[in-house]
């Protein structure tokens, strides 16, 4: 792509997302715009901890942080949502500088299991605390940002703002340095290592900005949501957001975008078959994984080379998050 | 802390003391058979299988339909059920196993995915609701002061005699050999004229079968739903986790250690402080020996 | 006397029973070759690893330019100068030739996390740098024709050459090189061997390991010769090679009669 399409690109991209509310006065595709914005944030915070060769099971766990911690600011303490946001973030930031540099010293598969687990620790401590999660039943009636935002619309550029932020963030991160010191470790943590890089304190580093990002989205999902429960963190949201970057690709930001909207719009499409959607996401991440690891990024790559017809060389090799065994 | 030895008091209790010992000894029991097929699948197909646990609930759900559905004796039922999931599992070997052995990062993710299609293809068969197997005994056994229910006993009994069976297979058969030998260096073993794709098929079985008769003893101890898996299949990463990835007796090991913890902790202080505190116990020794108790660190 | 570039004093490994390196001792100067050879087992790997951070020394200490650097990790050992390649995975094999370099060049090119991210003037001039001696690595290792392949691309000779680019971007004053020569036909052998006097000339100093006799003579001013994790001898290859113990180490004891 030369320069001049790929800013009429970027500018058509940034026209529909801001006028996509006043495309249509369906409520309901003002809400799925809300999903969509939201649930990018922790597909493309995901994508940065998987981008360093860890896949974690447990990002809905930060989630919960970042939603608990922000809703008892907001309704135990009565301060304003935006100190609450700042808690919530910060609680899971805090809480994956705790746990990262202990977990992220696991090789791939070691680190899936404890995720795992840990997704689930974390499950059962907010229905055992019943004193101050609600237990299994929740929390309800939790106040909007602001009496504003109680419209969709409103919510929606609210979340937008959110999203760019966090995904501009991640992109910068990955384009930067930084992210071609993760490309790396990705690639050969050893020679990473040798080569001058801490891996560890990269890896954290990593992790703390992905979990707080998680922890923002929880946050803003519990305060658009008006209820939250502790389902709204069980390990399928956290599978959820993985199938999100799988689908995608897990060698591009994009992948996880793509995988985002895709996994908000599915469901809204099969509401009332939740089961068979489960059914077909799972279906969807075996078929990726048996046969096309790379994703509809690599997809696309590949018959883009087909098409064009000449073998191509440097196309990278497939996403190999994890592989460093 | 005056709460604390009195809660401990509770296990000084006979009756208790007997349920005790013979839920540690059934749940460890139930734990090893999972662990077992899970830690074979890994150990020879380096395959990390997420959906292990949806075996257990399949091989209870056609327990269940046999005993409830067809009256068939419990003797006949719980082998015809075990055998018949795990040969018709055989065909998801077919479509689906087969394409992530030797591919271990792949097979965890694509297995998540097998899981989720079996959970709730389980929902859609079967809703949500809890079944229960008819006990096979109501029956009890006094040892002393000691109750022992008969039906747990039974549990003990079949769980011993199937993993005595698999000590057997393992040491003292071709295919366990040839198991044996996959297990350290397929490459190596395929020299060596083993045919791991039967291999591969006959360790595959074996580790459905001990799945699917650990869930069919869980439906008779807990209620049957589609659901049943999550656990066991947690409790098998733990176990596997404790005793070392790959490694056999580290899982025998590993279920023994959970099982009792889960039945002591769990009767003084409560199923979820058991569960923080098995979850606790992984997750320290991750920390400093990933490798688990009996396993053999990489490299 | 100056202070000797590299100082290893009374280096030693177990792992478990086996003890893999046993008190070794060695230095290196400025500008010198130094080989390290012995038969497959000796330890020479461990003991590169042992230098290098990428495992600890039971015993013995590792002195960087007189400084202490024992149980440093790899990264802090590349701030201060020493890199070191490896036998197996030397490159990053998806990617293209530059980008190994750039990758290499990581202690040049970051220039802290917030600076990266922002691109301040002061990463701007990072890059700026970096790419410059990104340019002259390749150059002066002859890799510019290959710059925008990728690595798994290439003959395993250049990929071998590469290798040492990575290390070398990272503008170290020594390198350690396990094995560089591994697998490699004549040929390519004596590319690589022309290489490393090249770095040399760049006032690099080089501690190769090989068990290549040939190789390792032709190349190296001083040679260590290992056994079963202890130091046989060391000194000149020529008085080395002449060394009764290591004939009897290398061609067995009754080989060492008969030249006697």
């Amino acid at each position: 792509m030369t320069q001049a399409t790929r800013i009429t690109w970027g500018v058509l991209a940034a026209v529909v997302l801001v006028v996509w509310p006043w495309l249509t006065d369906d409520r309901f595709l003002h809400h799925v715009g809300v999903l969509i914005m939201l649930t990018a944030i922790g597909a493309s915070s995901l994508h940065l901890i998987i981008r360093t060769g860890h896949v974690s099971l447990c990002h809905a766990a930060f989630m919960a942080f970042g939603a608990y911690g922000s809703v008892l600011t907001v309704m135990s303490l009565g301060l304003p949502f935006p100190i609450g946001l700042l808690v919530g973030t910060g609680a899971a930031a805090l809480l994956a500088a705790t746990i990262g540099p202990i977990v992220l010293r696991l090789t791939g598969k070691y680190f899936v299991l404890i995720t795992f687990l840990f997704g689930e620790v974390v499950r059962m401590a907010i229905v055992e605390n019943v004193a101050l999660t609600g237990g299994s039943n929740g929390i309800f009636n939790v106040p909007p940002p602001h009496p504003i935002f109680l419209d969709t619309r409103a919510y929606y550029y609210l979340a937008l703002a959110f999203a760019v932020f966090a995904v501009g963030l991640c992109a910068r991160i990955l384009g930067s340095e930084f992210g071609r010191a993760m490309n790396a470790i990705r690639d050969g943590e050893r020679l990473a290592e040798c080569s001058g890089v801490p891996v560890i304190r990269f890896k954290v580093i990593v992790f703390i900005i992905a979990c707080a990002l998680a922890g923002m989205q929880g946050s803003l999902m519990a305060h658009y949501n008006k209820v939250l429960s502790p389902e709204n963190f069980s390990g399928i949201i956290s599978l959820n957001l993985v199938v999100m970057n799988v689908i995608g690709g897990m060698s591009s930001l994009w992948g996880a975008l793509i995988g985002a909207v895709f996994m908000v719009m599915l469901p809204e499409l099969l509401r009332g078959y939740v089961n068979i959607q489960h059914i077909i996401f799972g279906a969807i991440l075996f078929a990726t994984m048996a046969f096309m690891p790379g994703g509809i990024i690599e997809a696309a790559r590949r018959v883009k080379a087909l098409l064009s017809a000449k073998p191509d060389a440097s196309a990278p090799p497939l996403a190999r998050a994890g592989a460093a065994e | 802390m005056l709460e604390f030895l009195s809660r401990l008091e509770i296990l000084l209790n006979p009756t208790v003391l007997g349920q005790v010992i013979v839920n540690g000894i059934s749940l460890s029991a139930i734990y090893i058979l999972v662990a077992l097929g899970f830690t074979l699948l890994f150990g020879i197909m380096r395959v990390v299988n997420f959906a292990h646990g949806e075996f257990a609930m399949l091989g209870a759900f056609a327990f269940y339909h046999l005993t409830k559905d067809l009256n068939w004796p419990w003797m006949i039922a719980l082998p015809a059920g075990v055998i018949g999931v795990a040969a018709a599992s055989l065909v998801l070997e077919w479509l689906v196993f087969r394409w992530f052995y030797q591919r271990m990062f792949e097979s965890m993710i694509g297995l998540l995915g097998l899981n989720m299609m079996l959970i709730y293809g389980g929902v859609l068969l079967w809703d949500t609701h809890e079944r229960n197997i008819p006990a096979a005994s109501q029956e009890v056994l006094m040892v002393g002061d000691i109750i022992i229910p008969i039906d747990r006993l039974i549990v003990v009994v079949i769980a011993l005699a199937a993993l005595s069976a698999f000590y057997l297979f393992i040491r003292h058969t071709r295919a366990g050999l040839a198991m044996r030998a996959a297990a350290q260096d397929v490459e190596t073993a395929e020299t060596q004229g083993v045919d791991t794709r039967y291999i591969y098929k006959v360790a595959f079985f074996v580790a459905i079968l001990l799945a699917a008769l650990a869930g069919s003893l869980w439906g008779q101890i807990y209620a049957v739903s589609p659901h049943l898996g999550e656990r066991p299949l947690m409790m098998a990463f733990i176990v596997v986790i404790l005793g070392g990835m790959g490694s056999i007796p580290g899982a025998a090991l590993g279920g023994a250690l959970l099982g009792f913890t889960e039945s002591i902790v769990g009767t003084a202080f409560g199923a979820a402080a058991s569960a923080f505190l098995s979850f606790g116990v992984v997750i320290v020794l991750l920390v400093f020996r990933p490798w688990g108790i009996l396993g053999t660190p990489e490299n | 006397m100056t202070t000797p570039l590299l100082k290893i004093e009374q280096l030693s490994k177990r792992f478990g029973g086996l003890q893999a390196v046993a008190d070794l001792s060695y230095e290196v100067a400025e500008r010198e070759i130094l080989g390290i050879i012995g038969p497959n087992g000796a330890g020479k790997t461990t003991a590169v690893n042992l230098v290098s951070g990428v495992i600890e020394p039971s015993s013995g200490r590792v002195f960087l330019d007189g400084r202490d650097v024992t149980g440093q990790k790899p990264h802090v050992l590349v701030e201060s100068g020493l890199v070191r390649t490896f036998q197996a995975t030397t490159v990053f094999a998806g990617s293209t030739v530059r980008e190994n370099l750039r990758r290499g060049a990581f202690r040049l090119l970051y220039p802290g996390f917030l600076a990266t991210l922002f691109d301040t003037p002061k990463a701007r001039e990072a890059r700026a740098r970096t790419v410059a001696h990104v340019d002259e690595v390749m150059h002066w290792l002859g890799l510019e024709r290959f710059a925008d392949h990728v690595a798994s691309s290439l003959p395993y000779g250049i990929q071998k050459v590469l290798g040492m680019g990575i290390g070398l971007a990272a503008r170290p004053r020594i390198i350690l090189l396990d094995e560089p020569v591994a697998g490699l036909s004549a040929e390519e052998t004596d590319h690589v061997r022309d290489t490393i006097r090249l770095v040399r000339e760049r006032g690099i100093a080089v501690v190769v390991i090989d068990h290549n006799m040939r190789f390792i003579t032709d190349l190296c001013d001083r040679v260590l010769v290992m056994a079963q994790g202890r130091e046989l001898a060391q000194g000149a290859p020529r008085d080395v090679l002449a060394n009764t113990a290591v004939i009897e180490a290398y061609l067995g004891k009754r080989y060492a009669k008969a030249q006697r």
